[in-house]
């Protein structure tokens, strides 16, 4: 019957679509939460993505080497500058990045770099050396001469954040096309052309890990990779798949290939170095070949690409046999596809894997200088700026300076102690180096050693002073002329000073002997105590405190009579910018370690430009540094003289406190200006005195420094005169002992000593000289 | 400002040792500034240290900071007064005491309106620059204009004398 039959299957009808509800609320349901889940990571993905600042640590630099012609420098230095600036040498020097040297001529070809200054392009040189200076500087291609020319900054240091994250960030266009397309050939062949996920690779993934009952194949692809290494941590579930493979279509359906690739290629993670872990093939460049990527050849851009793979299974430095074979199958690939010719890969397969040895950044590190560039960014930067955003800091460290000082601290302590039998390893020092009229620091070194990052003496070690004070005692006196020149008499017997409180001062001079009359600059050239302390007296403390503060002092000064013979406590570092006042004639010039600082994107963010303040007439100054001069000619330094040439113009004074627990010197010559420190950390007795200990150092390390040059200018209102020292009086043809002596205009003693006959005036020095070649 | 940079250049480079004649006591020749001092002849007085400090000889300035004073120059007329001190920081670090390098700071701090900065390095010029009239007197010249930029009108007043002074006016 035709109704039964229809009545039947409108009934059947009616329980099928009955019964499929459930599921399809199940179903809709699922597609809802899945829509949600996809929105929130569709968040995460462009919060990610969209803001990404990679956290960039600052990049510390050393001065750029000048370079002009009569610049002082030796070939040898230039060598060791150009090593540390990682130039290869080669036969022909032809790129960026290289040099040739034959004798004493190099053919450079520098760098492109931003200073603070500007933009500098690539130039090839040709630099000629003789006799430690540069004699020629011309253009290697035209041979015109060139006035002046400037190396990119050495390396010095990086401030890196808490997670030690480093990158060398790269822009798309800074890499080699050949890198990119080797690797999108290797990882991800399809990368143009899929939407995130290449279904297909990875079925074919899934095929051959069955087969291989393994995982041999990642059917990953660079999106992936990227979501993987940026978003999630490194697990391997089945939830972590599915979420990198969302993540990956959303991050193609926001953004464009090239900006994927490009993150990509800075993102990847290419090595460990310690607890610094190499992300993105820019830092790999540096950490496997110490060069910029731009530099490399083509068997080493396959290394970095065969390195995504594995890095740890591939290291080229402990696995070199796998790293080698796993390149070569790169280079095979890139033949295969015609992006190199099959004789260049060839070539490249038969090429050794020319890897750096890990750990050769070492020489490039001063981490006693660092402490001094991070604390003066401390006052303008916070922390988490210095260490995240990419800076460039542009500092006045002088690497050839530095390297000097730290082997000659180094091997100087130790002889000191080999030469007394003491036990090698109790003595500890600190070294400073500044310019003399610029102010700037130089060289520094914390402590013996000087790889070592502990105690930073230079900027820490409070010790006393000691003698080191006596010249601002002398200049508060000079700065009064009518009272007090450098002929003057003063009395160095024996003084008793009973204070107001009762308490009694005995001083007593270093010899125990007390030398009656002696003129002001035999006082300080010999650094009596007692006369000293007497013309202190008489001077007033007051005075002596209020000089200290005029000259940059910030300390806290105790107003007793013991505050002239050096009562305070200062760290090298200070005592290098009190002596700076002196040897810049009377200017105050606040030490810099910084230069300028530019922002990641090298847009000047600051310059700490140099500035000084007259605090101090230059002619009393000029007495001061005079009687320093006698300090190290006939006084206390003169030590100086026995191995430096005489004809070199030096200034200084030795400093030595009670028991010999500081051993200072302070000395300045042309335009270098250096103060050592030595002593010990438990405060015991070293043995030393200023000359027998810091001096020897600072000695060995000027004569590396070389010739000082020009010594001081005379300032303005001076006069010299001839003086019979032990009366302090004008001295003729008559007298035995006759000393040349500068005065403030004025203030020369009228009155001939008793050995002056009348005379006839002494003759000219200029005339005398010419005489002896008539 | 660095206008007269090709004047002070001519007369660096003509300008010998500018000295009185030797006196009795001879005070040491001034410098003009320089990058390679030839060895000089040293006077020895029988008897006494030789403390004064080593006359130099002639001296003229090196190309390197001929060239760092013109790209300050432009740098200054392009009104990038940053990078002309930039330059003449630079220049500063090859001839530190070139007392002509002091005094075009101090023009550029002057125009970057640090009045009392150029006060001070105009000051520092002029300590660099012991019997040389000329520069002495554009020193005190640039001190004027500085102390009138602070209000200090007495101060640029006794500057200008001196200024006066120095040109034999």
């Amino acid at each position: 019957m035709a109704r039964g039959r229809k009545r039947g299957r409108r009934k059947s009808r009616r329980k099928v679509v009955r019964s499929s509800f459930p599921w399809l609320r199940l179903l809709l349901l699922l597609c809802l939460l899945l829509a949600g889940y996809t929105v929130y990571l569709d968040l995460q993905v462009r919060q990610q993505f969209d803001g990404k600042r990679w956290s960039l640590p600052a990049r510390v630099y050393a001065r750029p080497l000048d370079l002009y012609v009569g610049r002082e420098l030796s070939a040898d230095q230039f060598q060791s500058e150009l090593r540390a600036l990682y130039y290869r040498p080669v036969k022909t020097a032809t790129q960026p990045g290289r040099f040739s040297k034959n004798r004493n001529v190099f053919h450079v070809v520098t760098r492109p770099f931003t200073f603070w200054d500007g933009e500098q392009g690539s130039a090839s040189l040709r630099v000629s050396f003789s006799g430690n200076r540069i004699s020629a500087l011309s253009d290697a291609g035209s041979g015109r001469p060139v006035n002046l020319a400037r190396l990119d900054p050495v390396l010095v240091g990086s401030f890196y954040p808490a997670h030690n994250e480093d990158r060398v960030l790269l822009k798309l266009d800074d890499v080699p096309v050949s890198l990119t397309d080797a690797l999108i050939a290797i990882e991800d062949r399809g990368f143009y052309k899929h939407h995130g996920v290449a279904p297909l690779a990875i079925l074919r993934a899934f095929w051959a890990n069955v087969r291989a009952r393994g995982v041999v194949q990642g059917g990953s692809t660079l999106t992936q990779q990227l979501v993987k290494n940026f978003f999630l941590s490194s697990e391997r579930t089945l939830t972590r798949k599915i979420n990198e493979a969302i993540m990956a279509l959303l991050l193609e359906w926001h953004y464009e290939k090239d900006e994927i690739l490009e993150a990509y290629l800075n993102e990847v993670y290419l090595g460990q170095d310690g607890n610094r872990a190499i992300h993105g093939f820019g830092l790999a460049s540096h950490f496997y070949f110490e060069k910029p990527l731009a530099e490399l050849n083509v068997e080493q851009y396959a290394l970095l690409v065969g390195l995504v793979k594995g890095p740890s299974y591939y290291n080229p430095r402990r696995h070199p046999e796998r790293a080698r074979a796993r390149r070569n199958l790169v280079l095979d690939v890139m033949a295969d596809l015609g992006l190199i010719d099959r004789d260049a890969a060839e070539r490249a397969r038969n090429r050794p894997l020319e890897v750096s040895k890990q750990g050769r950044k070492a020489i490039n590190t001063f981490p006693a200088f660092l402490d001094l560039v991070r604390r003066q960014l401390q006052r303008d930067y916070r922390d988490e700026d210095i260490t995240t955003e990419g800076l460039a800091i542009f500092t006045t460290l002088d690497p050839q300076l530095q390297w000097q000082l730290e082997q000659t601290l180094a091997s100087g302590l130790q002889n000191l102690e080999k030469g007394r039998g003491s036990e090698i390893g109790k003595l500890q020092g600190a070294a400073i180096v500044t310019s003399v009229q610029g102010g700037e620091v130089l060289a520094l070194a914390g402590g013996r050693e000087p790889k070592f990052a502990g105690f930073n003496r230079a900027l820490d070690a409070q010790r006393q002073v000691g003698s080191l004070l006596k010249p601002a005692v002398y200049l508060t006196a000079l700065e009064q002329p009518q009272r007090y020149t450098l002929a003057t008499l003063l009395d160095d017997s024996p003084l008793t000073f009973t204070a107001r409180n009762g308490t009694v001062w005995k001083p007593g001079n270093y010899d125990r002997v007390s030398h009656g009359k002696v003129p002001l600059y035999q006082a300080l050239a010999h650094s009596y105590n007692i006369s000293t302390a007497r013309l202190g007296l008489d001077l007033g403390i007051d005075s002596i405190v209020a000089t200290l503060r005029r000259l940059g002092v910030e300390q806290r000064l105790n107003p007793y009579p013991s505050l002239v013979l050096g009562a305070v406590e200062m760290s090298p570092l200070q005592v290098a910018g009190l002596y700076q006042t002196f040897a810049s004639g009377g200017f105050l010039t606040p030490l810099r370690a910084i230069n300028a600082v530019l922002a990641a994107d090298k847009t000047p963010l600051q310059r700490y430009s140099l500035s000084v303040r007259a605090v101090v007439d230059p002619a009393p100054v000029y007495l001061v540094n005079t009687a320093m001069r006698y300090v190290v000619r006939e006084g206390t330094g003169r030590a100086l003289y026995q191995v430096l040439p005489e004809d070199w113009d030096i200034a200084g004074k030795t400093g030595t406190t009670d028991d010999l627990r500081d051993s200072w010197f302070a000395g300045f010559s042309g335009d270098r200006l250096g103060v050592v420190w030595i002593g010990r950390d438990d405060n015991a007795s070293t043995g030393l005195t200023g000359s027998t200990g810091a001096l020897r150092i600072w000695r060995d390390l000027f004569r590396h420094f070389g010739n000082p040059g020009m010594g001081q200018s005379v300032a303005e209102n001076i006069e010299y005169r001839d003086i019979d020292p032990a009366t302090g009086l004008l001295a003729d043809a008559g007298c035995e002992d006759v000393v040349q002596l500068p005065f403030i205009v004025g203030s020369a003693p009228s009155e001939n000593a008793p050995c002056a006959r009348g005379e006839q005036p002494l003759p000219n020095p200029v005339d005398w000289f010419k005489e002896l070649f008539q | 400002m660095l206008a007269g940079i090709p004047v002070i250049l001519l007369l660096l480079l003509i300008q010998g040792c500018s000295t009185a004649p030797p006196a009795r006591y001879p005070p040491p020749v001034v410098e003009q500034g320089g990058a390679a001092p030839e060895e000089a002849v040293r006077p020895v007085v029988p008897g006494s240290i030789q403390t004064q400090p080593v006359p130099p000889a002639v001296t003229t300035t090196s190309p390197a900071v001929i060239a760092l004073l013109g790209q300050a120059e432009n740098q200054a007329n392009n009104g990038d007064l940053a990078a002309a001190a930039a330059s003449l920081e630079r220049a500063i670090r090859i001839e530190p005491r070139n007392p002509l390098l002091w005094y075009h700071l101090a023009t550029v701090r002057l125009a970057q309106q640090d009045a009392g900065q150029a006060e001070q390095l105009a000051a520092k010029s002029n300590s660099l620059a012991a019997g040389n009239r000329v520069q002495q007197s554009r020193n005190w010249r640039l001190i004027a204009r500085a102390r009138q930029a602070l209000g200090d009108t007495t101060g640029a007043g006794a500057a200008e004398r001196r200024a006066r002074e120095l040109e034999g006016r």
